[in-house]
């Protein structure tokens, strides 16, 4: 590549990108700089000196403009007489460097000397301690003792709320402006400042509400001492005693890879999620994470878990029961109905909506005068799944590489609300790598304000406008500018379901498709659909189950898997539901059989641009309570079914073999990683923070539909119903609604926004 | 509300800039001649105005010295008793300073007319002693010159 520099560090040869930092370029060859306010995710500012290095170029001589030899023929180098920052020091050709030497060390440690004059000595009770940047580099680096008076220490505030989800500890702060920063650049709400300055310097917030931005608990990862901590992990375990499991957050289409940190409680004698933690995945979620993801994980061990089977009895209340009764009366009812109907709900893994299909394909319905229906819950998002497939982006299509030249069209959907960490990326495509937004929608959302043209119609009328400005565009009011769309490099197309019903929402996602056809950019590796589903696996269990007919209204039993309180269910005499609590509907099942979260278990999601993702097992089985993939498996064997699964590795093998897409596709390959850069979660905590390393798995997204041979892109146009009453009733996405988890949050329950409420738009 | 008592000249200022946010010092310069110092509605208001967010504008109040965050005299006097000064016997001055208006440094007199203050370096070192007065700097203070314009400036009304 042209635009490789070289260059020496500590006498050993590299070769980088140009514009790369000395600490990136030393990362690169294995060599650690030590810094506190340099992070790699971040535009570099040079506050804290604590990356000083030795720099030198090439000598040049003025008269000749030649670079000057020594007698042995090589280059002179010319240091420069203060050591630099390495964090903004670019490099340049011929650039030496020199880390490891006596004059660096001493600069690292007089910096740590002067940082630890008023920090407070109390790692011991500090929930950084142990994984804290500060304590290490002193320890690699500091001065044993402290020459300062230790009576004359400044002292400053400790637990300063930001907002109910961050502590701040002043006096821990060593003012290196990460979460300012993070803040402005990344999630670009500037609730968190520098006040005053020198000795004096604070963080503050002066905002109403004060630091609510759904990205916080990020701050707490990349600050570098225990300046910042969370209301939910503060105070309750110490970094060394956590095991940790790799998973990824069941909370939206995204798929951002975390880390569920769990602790064996003596006081209840089990295992508890303490804390969640991204893990690197620069495809999915970089080192991101929201806040639901990553405060709402309490539901896991929430009292009211259902925790063995219940059963109605004689007298019509539900009682506990066993597992062979549970299991037994649920497969008589089924054999003997003539009308069966199955719902599964889109956050279940496809493992377990894969058997469900199979229930339904292969045993019930089997006799011919039994009907059996299949359904997916919600019903909207089910209605456009198969499109979104065929024309969804290509397998190989990285956010990353989105910027100049392409086109994104944001349609009747709000990125921040159902898919937070993919507002971060696609804000960071328009605003750093100068992508060309276009937003189409009935209201404001927060990714109104990088957008280059914005198109206004009114609610529950997006398929309607869709449909007008793409096949008729000179006639639309304003125009969808189709030559800027037909010369863009790609496009992305991002929607949303808002206000639209079944057959609204199929119309939207099919003239979406057309344009992407039309446009000339249909199967293009980096051009496609980008759906924005309601939850985590909405997609894979659509993929699963395949398109559903009318729902009927009345059936003999109802098998209702993981639907929580979901409106979308038929009537029935005879109800199953199998689910983690005793939700509403559970309540007037006849059978309730107890589920395991997706804590508790192995299995995959597929997120909503179709990367299909492992999660592995964090916490032992909840009493009782079982996979639904068992659950599932033990009435298919009570049906006649000879199926003998051990796990979900194990449906996932005769899945990739009946699923279109998912052939190829394995648990192993899965599990593959490849090295991340920047490299994060390693044991130099201060480079990224206290993100986790990627061991698990990076996933893999399986080919689009216009990827696959055999597969002809056509134009399609259906018709666009006028919206209908209960669509435009229905609420807009807002990512504290689905009120189940959140409320039995320790942290976020005062978050939950009432039924009708949109959420607040950001300033 | 700075946005109705200043309206024309928050237009005027406004005009002058590329991008509104550039406008948040004269807009606050605005608001302390209309409250007397920076206070957290002044700072709401400002940040309204410019639809920045009022921890952005609490921050430049914060870096600036001359932005008040506090209620002020009439008149702040700032004295400089860095090193240069204090060689010109700034201590001194200082110590008269406070005996003259009956406060110490860092205090308002009770009549709501004069904030004293001693501050790092005003850059005027070469005719030291030195004081700032709002906006104003007195040069080569003695002691009787500082008394006579107190006495001035106590006959004045800012407003």
């Amino acid at each position: 590549m042209a635009d490789l520099v070289n260059l020496t560090i500590d006498g050993r040869l590299v070769a980088v990108p140009k514009g790369t930092v000395i600490v990136d370029a030393a990362k690169k060859l294995g060599i650690d700089i030590p810094v506190f306010c340099y992070h790699p995710k971040l535009k570099p500012v040079g506050m804290c000196r604590m990356c000083l290095v030795e720099v030198g170029t090439p000598k040049v001589d003025p008269a000749t403009k030649q670079v000057v030899k020594d007698e042995a023929g090589n280059v002179v180098i010319a240091w420069m007489p203060k050591l630099q920052t390495a964090c903004t020091t670019t490099v340049s050709e011929g650039m030496s460097v020199r880390t490891n030497t006596r004059q660096v060390a001493d600069a690292r440690e007089d910096i740590l000397e002067f940082l630890l004059t008023s920090h407070p000595l109390d790692c011991p009770i500090c929930d950084k301690g142990g994984e804290c940047p500060l304590q290490n580099l002193t320890m690699g680096y500091g001065p044993g003792v402290s020459r300062f008076d230790y009576d004359a220490k400044q002292h400053n505030d400790k637990h300063v709320p930001l907002g109910d989800l961050i502590f701040l500890d002043r006096e821990r702060c060593i003012q290196c402006g990460r979460c300012v920063r993070f803040q402005d650049d990344v999630a670009d709400d500037h609730v968190l400042q520098f006040h005053e300055r020198g000795r004096h310097m604070e963080i503050i917030t002066f905002s109403d509400p004060p630091f609510d931005s759904y990205f916080s608990g990020n701050t707490t990862d990349i600050c570098p001492v225990g300046a910042l901590t969370t209301a939910d992990f503060r105070f309750k375990a110490r970094p060394w005693e956590l095991a940790s499991a790799q998973s990824v957050c069941a909370h939206c289409p995204v798929g951002c890879n975390i880390t569920l940190n769990t602790r064996l409680e003596t006081r209840t004698g089990g295992y508890e999620i303490k804390r969640v933690m991204p893990r690197q995945n620069e495809q999915v979620n970089e080192i991101w994470m929201c806040d639901k993801g990553r405060f709402v994980h309490h539901f896991t061990r929430a009292e009211d878990r259902l925790k063995t089977p219940l059963m109605r009895d004689a007298n019509g209340q539900l009682v506990e029961a066993t597992w062979e009764d549970a299991l037994s009366r649920v497969a008589r009812e089924l054999s003997a109905a003539a009308s069966v109907a199955g719902v599964i709900g889109d956050r279940l893994p496809n493992e377990d909506a894969f058997l469900f299909a199979r229930v339904f394909r292969d045993l019930l319905g089997a006799a011919v005068q039994q009907q059996a229906g299949l359904f997916v819950s919600p019903r909207v998002p089910a209605a456009y799944a198969d499109i979104a497939r065929d024309y969804g982006i290509g397998a190989t299509a990285d956010f990353k590489a989105l910027g100049k030249g392409d086109v994104i069209l944001l349609v009747n959907g709000d990125v921040e609300e159902s898919a937070p960490v993919w507002f971060l990326r696609l804000r960071q495509a328009v605003v750093e790598r100068g992508a060309t937004l276009i937003v189409a929608h009935s209201r404001s959302t927060k990714m109104h304000r990088y957008a280059s043209q914005i198109l206004r119609y009114d609610a529950g009328q997006a398929a309607q406008w869709a449909e007008h400005v793409i096949r008729n565009t000179q006639h639309a009011t304003p125009p969808l500018d189709l030559e800027q769309i037909k010369g863009a490099r790609n496009l992305l197309i991002v929607f949303g379901d808002e206000k639209l019903n079944e057959a609204g929402a199929r119309a939207l996602a099919r003239s979406l498709a057309n344009l992407l056809i039309l446009a000339g950019h249909a199967g293009k590796a980096s051009s496609g659909l980008l759906p924005l589903y309601p939850h985590a696996n909405t997609q894979g269990v659509c993929d699963m189950v395949g398109r559903a007919g009318p729902l009927p209204e009345r059936v003999d039993v109802a098998w209702l898997v993981g639907v929580g309180d979901a409106e979308d269910v038929p009537q029935a005499a005879f109800v199953i539901a199998q689910d983690l609590f005793l939700t509403d509907l559970a309540a007037r099942a006849d059978v309730v059989l107890p589920a395991l979260s997706f804590a508790e278990r192995d299995g995959t999601f597929t997120s909503g641009d179709r990367r299909v993702q492992r999660f592995y097992r964090a916490l032992p089985p909840l009493a009782q309570a079982k996979p639904d993939w068992w659950i599932i498996q033990e009435i298919a064997r009570r049906l006649g079914a000879k199926w003998r699964y051990s796990g979900a590795e194990a449906i996932f093998g005769d899945l990739t073999a009946a699923v279109a897409g998912y052939a190829g596709l394995t648990y192993p390959v899965l599990s593959e990683t490849v090295e991340q850069w920047p490299p994060m979660g390693r044991a130099d905590l201060y480079y990224g923070g206290t993100v986790y390393d990627n061991t698990g798995g990076l996933g893999m997204r399986y080919p689009a539909g216009v990827e696959q041979t055999g597969f002809t892109p056509h134009v399609e146009w259906l018709p666009a119903p006028e919206p209908t009453v209960d669509a435009l009733r229905r609420p807009v996405p807002a990512l504290y609604r689905d009120g189940e988890l959140i409320r039995r949050s320790h942290v976020l329950a005062g978050h939950l926004i009432a039924p009708g409420e949109i959420p607040v738009l950001a300033k | 509300m700075l946005k109705e008592k200043r309206a024309s000249d928050i237009q005027k200022t406004l005009a002058k800039y590329p991008s509104k946010r550039s406008a948040v010092m004269p807009l606050l310069y605005m608001a302390q001649q209309e409250y007397g110092y920076c206070d957290d509605n002044a700072i709401r208001d400002v940040a309204e105005i410019l639809g920045l967010d009022p921890t952005e504008v609490k921050s430049i109040v914060g870096f600036y010295t001359m932005f008040h965050e506090e209620p002020t005299g009439q008149y702040v006097i700032e004295v400089c008793d860095d090193l240069p000064c204090a060689l010109r016997g700034a201590d001194d001055f200082v110590a008269h300073c406070e005996r003259r208006l009956g406060i110490k440094a860092g205090q308002t007199t009770p009549d709501g007319k004069f904030t004293l203050r001693t501050v790092m370096c005003i850059a005027a070192c070469d005719r030291a002693p030195v004081a700032q007065v709002n906006t104003e700097y007195r040069y080569a203070l003695t002691p009787e010159s500082f008394d006579q314009m107190i006495e001035e400036l106590k006959g004045q009304d800012i407003k």
